[in-house]
């Protein structure tokens, strides 16, 4: 049976060979154009793998400054832009080009980074793979929701050649800062460009939302019950609908700061502002900040949630065991969900709100530790009486865990209102959220790279490069991001181009200067990871089809899907968690084996083990 | 290796408080940070315990066990009530320090005017009072603030007569209810005195109440810590909490400096040209 199988998927990946799958589709439909999910799953990788090589050199011009103000920044200093630095071949940055850098590293790696790493490539490479299914309910507007980004990006980095260079007013774009330029109406700006450009990627976040969403509920595999979905795929579908019921309103907000920016109307614009620029005046500066972090809160939950599920799958699978508390893992999620549209007011403590307000979301905040402390418990439960293997997809997902208790920790400081006050706008702010963001979603990121990599290419990556690639990311992490708590305890300011200005941040420049040798490095050691990708795919060992022995339908396909996914009718018998079930040889039983089971006493009993050897390898 | 120890130690990190509030922030930075520092210890202590303990052995299996829904509702249970604790406990300081109706009693008010990039101050004088300007009488006097005249005095008014202004610094009295009425002429900037412990984002438009009570004399940093363009880093006021005769010394000699230099034409309130008046009025 096995070897049939096995045959018949090769076939099937090799040719594109289903009976009624498009014949000879063009080169430009099968690897462009495609609406094949897998197809854009890799697109996505590979934008967002550029991109995040864009937003790093950022970022890495942005510590040099801090640690070095006023040095030339070496090697490349000399070939920079001369609108960048402060005298053509000076290599020493300009303040206002500091403050571009520093809004487009933010802009680039949450808009085009981690959101589509996170719902766009592993939404679409694992929802209909992991629900059974042959391709997205909607493979279409899939295509388009990828198609949407490279443009966006491009208009975004085409600030380059505006008037005033890249947006700067940071990637939170608050007015009046954003919407007053100081050109003519109709003049494109930087800014102009940030707002169409994050626009667009808002509407392919909400295409996908869409797409994942009524794929999630009509497509699933025979006998799939909600509840038999593995964790990553709650992720994604409670992802999902975060986006589809917020991007709707950031793009409202854009689209008043778009004509605030570039019509001059005055949404947030206020009477009276000392100005030479025509506007009209009576709006309101912090309602953009409303409208904003109205999608912006859950954005954040879109950037982890997907991660937390994929998490736990990796640490399931690795730690031979169920889920402790899977229905409370699922409620957990939906619950952060829910809590995050009701929080946004904590990153506006300070912001002019009405402190009675503040007093509203410091409970409902403080509130939000709850599922994620659950969270964390089932986790840690998780790995309780395993039998835990060390590959590199799992280390990457205890980073996941243990970054996530720092940054979930650190939270809690911000979320008290009162320890906010002193807090707010530091860099103890970009400490936390780098943590979350970097700690958190990169290292869940690179535990699904590592995780599915083989289904993805049919190649295993190589382990002995990714141990190194996650040893060194994981200390030069914490060696670039935990000194930025300490100086934000010391009150150093985000966003200022030189710290010396100031006689209470002058302790702190030894600090400053470990922290940017921490992101050197930590920067180069993302090169192991771009290395092992490419290498693994041309020599890299044949991938099984089921390489880590794990329960969910993914590997039920063939090791390398083509079109159409399966390679057979798909049925599930039971949940995706099934490991070291007593009484079975096997220590698991994946979802796609018939059999019966009911579960007594929180543990699994076979009723009737039905098992052949497909999928097996 | 103290060097390293000593980044750990967190609270070692604030500058000096001078602020009567200060401790009570400063404190609750601390038990927060002890609890969290508990439940880091916990939490990895468990996590390396049992990476150690259930590491993959080949004759091993893993323990098929679904959870227990009692464990589950003591471990939300339990997290609830730390941070509802911590929450309620935040919330009376925040009250406190934040509320409008809790602001005390100004033993001086100041108002207080970011621009791009750097700080204007206003003192209402000898007789304590502001005459009309943007903030006493926001209906009529909003539309003077213009580059020189960024608190839109009405200078008509007699009362504005002993009004000082002072820029990107400012002195004040140690031990007093110090009232700060904060607003923009431009774009969003955040009042920041790291010693004082006192943050607040001035918004163009507005009015933002803020005090404070500072207990140590000395010399000061004020910083702006929302980010308000390129030269938003420079964007620095000094300011000396002095004792209470030399501060009233202080504005003695300011009167006197204002007056002098106002008294001999009370012309009529004129829009600035420099800027261009809103188009609705």
């Amino acid at each position: 049976m096995s070897t049939a199988t096995i045959e018949h998927a090769a076939v099937a990946a090799d040719g594109h060979g289903h009976e009624h799958h498009h014949h000879d589709l063009p080169w430009y439909r099968k690897y462009v154009f495609s609406t094949d999910h897998k197809v854009i799953a890799k697109q996505f990788m590979l934008s967002s793998m550029f991109f995040l090589f864009i937003g790093g050199v950022f970022a890495l011009f942005i510590r040099w400054q801090l640690a070095y103000p006023g040095q030339p920044i070496p090697i490349i200093g000399s070939i920079l832009p001369d609108t960048w630095v402060t005298e053509a071949g000076s290599g020493i940055i300009t303040p206002e080009f500091y403050t571009q850098l520093l809004t487009m590293h933010g802009s680039i790696m949450i808009f085009f980074v981690v959101i589509p790493f996170a719902a766009g490539m592993f939404g679409n490479f694992c929802i209909p793979l992991m629900i059974g299914t042959d391709d997205m309910a909607l493979p279409r507007l899939n295509m388009w929701s990828f198609w949407l980004v490279p443009p966006a990006g491009l208009i975004m980095m085409a600030g380059f050649f505006t008037q005033t260079g890249y947006a700067a007013a940071g990637w939170t774009s608050y007015p009046p800062l954003s919407a007053q330029t100081g050109l003519d109406t109709f003049t494109i700006s930087g800014q102009t460009l940030w707002t169409i450009s994050v626009f667009l990627v808002g509407f392919s976040s909400i295409m996908g939302g869409v797409n994942y969403v009524t794929t999630v509920l009509n497509k699933r595999a025979k006998g799939m019950k909600l509840f038999d979905m593995p964790l990553t795929v709650w992720g994604l579908f409670i992802t999902a609908i975060l986006v589809t019921l917020g991007t709707p309103v950031l793009a409202a907000g854009l689209a008043m700061l778009f004509m605030d920016n570039f019509l001059h109307t005055s949404f947030f614009l206020p009477d009276n502002l000392v100005t030479s620029q025509k506007y009209f005046g009576g709006g309101q500066p912090v309602l953009f900040q409303h409208v904003f972090w109205f999608y912006s809160h859950p954005a954040v939950y879109i950037m982890i949630l997907p991660l937390m599920g994929i998490v736990s799958d990796v640490m399931a699978t690795f730690s031979r065991k169920p889920i402790y508390g899977y229905k409370a893992m699922v409620f957990a999620i939906a619950g952060i969900a829910f809590l995050g549209f009701i929080v946004w007011g904590h990153h506006m403590f300070q912001s002019g709100m009405n402190p009675l307000l503040g007093t509203t979301f410091m409970l409902s905040t403080i509130v939000i530790a709850v599922p994620s402390s659950i969270k964390v418990f089932n986790w840690l439960g998780t790995l309780w009486r395993g039998n835990i293997k060390f590959s590199t997809a799992m280390l990457n997902a205890l980073a996941f865990v243990s970054m996530f208790i720092i940054g979930g920790l650190s939270g809690v400081f911000m979320a008290s209102a009162p320890v906010d006050i002193y807090i707010h706008d530091t860099y103890f702010i970009v400490a936390h959220i780098h943590y979350v963001l970097f700690g958190g979603s990169l290292f869940g990121i690179f535990a699904g790279i590592y995780y599915w990599y083989p289904k993805m290419y049919g190649k295993m990556l190589n382990e002995r490069l990714g141990r190194q690639h996650f040893i060194l990311t994981f200390i030069t992490f914490n060696l670039t991001f935990f000194p930025m708590h300490v100086l934000g305890l010391g009150g150093h300011m985000r966003r200022i181009y030189d710290p010396n200005v100031y006689d209470f941040l002058k302790g702190l420049s030894d600090v400053n200067e470990i922290i940017t040798i921490g992101a050197i490095a930590l920067g180069f050691s993302q090169l192991i990871l771009v290395f092992n990708v490419v290498w693994s795919l041309k020599v890299g060992k044949k991938a099984p089809r089921n390489p880590w022995r794990a329960n969910s339908l993914e590997w039920a396909a063939p090791e390398h899907p083509g079109h159409g996914n399966f390679d057979q009718d798909i049925t599930v018998y039971r949940g995706p968690y099934e490991f070291s079930v007593e009484g079975r040889t096997s220590d698991y039983w994946p979802q796609w084996e018939p059999g019966a089971s009911k579960t007594v006493n929180h543990k699994t009993v076979v009723l009737e083990d039905d098992t052949k050897t497909f999928g097996a390898h | 290796m103290d060097f390293i120890l000593s980044m750990f130690d967190m609270l070692n990190w604030f500058p000096e408080n001078i602020s009567t509030f200060g401790h009570e922030l400063d404190n609750l930075f601390a038990i927060i940070y002890w609890v969290s520092v508990a439940i880091f210890f916990i939490t990895f202590g468990v996590l390396g315990y049992f990476l150690v303990k259930y590491r993959y052995r080949r004759d091993a299996r893993g323990y098929n066990y679904h959870g227990n829904n009692i464990v589950e509702i003591t471990w939300t249970i339990l997290p609830t009530i730390l941070f509802a604790g911590i929450g309620l406990y935040s919330d009376d300081i925040w009250e406190r320090t934040k509320y409008s109706s809790r602001l005390p009693k100004a033993d001086v008010s100041i108002l207080v005017m970011g621009k791009q990039f750097g700080w204007q101050f206003l003192y209402p004088g000898a007789d304590g009072k502001f005459g009309r300007n943007a903030y006493t009488d926001r209906d009529n006097c909003r539309k003077l603030m213009s580059s020189t005249n960024p608190f839109g005095i009405d200078s008509t008014d007699q009362a504005s007569m002993d009004d000082f202004t002072s820029e990107n610094q400012f002195k004040v009295p140690v031990n007093a209810n110090l009232v700060f009425h904060g607003s923009s002429q431009d774009v969003l900037h955040s009042f920041f005195l790291p010693h004082a412990r006192v943050k607040q984002d001035v918004v163009p438009g507005t009015w933002m109440n803020i005090w404070c009570n500072l207990f140590k004399a000395g010399k000061y940093e004020l910083a702006c810590a929302e980010l308000c363009g390129g030269g938003h880093y420079s964007m620095r006021a000094e300011y000396e909490v002095l004792s209470k005769s030399a501060y009233d010394e202080w504005v003695d000699k300011k009167v006197a400096e204002a007056i002098a230099a106002r008294s001999p034409q009370p012309a009529a309130p004129v829009a600035d040209t420099t800027k261009v008046a809103s188009l609705t009025k």
